[in-house]
């Protein structure tokens, strides 16, 4: 490695800002545009995480990341006032996660209301139509509904036991390119 | 939601009827006909799928794309 190329890489890291400690960065730095490259690298490296833990634990990558998801359900939904209106909760949640997660609830145009009782369960249908899951699998070349999909079945679950008190599991219906349709089924 | 098929691009081979979860459509005299495209979420599924490329939703909300890389982009809109 010549002297100049390490010198030039050392440059590279300098600069004459002055740094202290009190100054908070109020925004991100670079730019959105910038940022391009990150987002890229993260969902590549998520990718190869649930591809690599699914080779190595099987079916238990599912309950690995189910976990993650209602953790991080749960962590979210603590800030929420606690109600116990289901349908109220989730579109309080929906409007919350607008970026990272958007969904809607959603009902077939036979249906009276959105929560929905048919052979013995009551559910209510929730269309994603922004999700990073669905992002980064795409990105990966991956396919939708396994395990990486579980986090988000972990986490609408958790975040709905946090606001709600109710048991819920999430069941996928569908996925698709642009949304994916899932049932919540209320305990 | 408005759902258009082009009837003679359709191929009449049904797969969009055998994936859409909502059974929005029909096979009728070998097209497929939007007979519910109200109960239709916008999930896309069918133009994945679709060999002729027939379909065409209006009034649908895009996800965003991501992962779609906007280098890649510039240099396919150069080529394009």
């Amino acid at each position: 490695m010549s002297a100049s190329y390490i010198d030039e890489m050392h440059e590279a890291f300098r600069s004459e800002l002055v740094y202290r400690p009190e100054e908070i960065p109020l925004e991100c730095t670079p730019g959105p545009k910038e940022m391009e490259q990150t987002l890229h690298g993260v969902m590549k490296l998520n990718g190869l995480i649930i591809r690599s833990l699914e080779e190595i634990a099987g079916r238990g990558a599912n309950a690995v990341t189910y976990r993650a998801g209602k953790k991080f359900g749960h962590e979210i939904a603590k800030y929420f006032q606690k109600r116990e209106d289901v349908e109220g909760a989730l579109r309080e949640l929906s409007d919350l996660l607008r970026g990272q997660y958007s969904f809607e609830v959603w009902k077939p145009e036979g249906e009276e209301s959105f929560i929905i009782e048919k052979d013995g369960e009551t559910f209510i249908y929730l269309v994603f139509h922004d999700c990073i899951v669905r992002q980064t699998l795409r990105r990966n070349g991956l396919e939708q509904g396994g395990p990486l999909c579980q986090t988000l079945y972990g986490y609408v679950v958790g975040a709905i036991e946090e606001i709600t008190g109710r048991k819920a599991r999430l069941e996928i219906v569908h996925t698709g390119p642009n949304a994916c349709l899932k049932k919540l089924i209320l305990k | 939601m408005d759902i258009r098929v082009d009837k003679d691009a359709c191929v009449g081979c049904g797969l969009c009827v055998k994936d859409c979860p909502m059974h929005v459509y029909e096979l009728q005299d070998n097209v497929s006909v939007p007979v519910r495209p109200n109960d239709c979420m916008g999930c896309l599924s069918c133009h994945e799928i679709c060999p002729a490329q027939a379909l065409e939703h209006r009034g649908i909300y895009p996800a965003r794309r991501h992962y779609i890389d906007i280098k890649v982009c510039e240099m396919l809109r150069k080529v394009i």
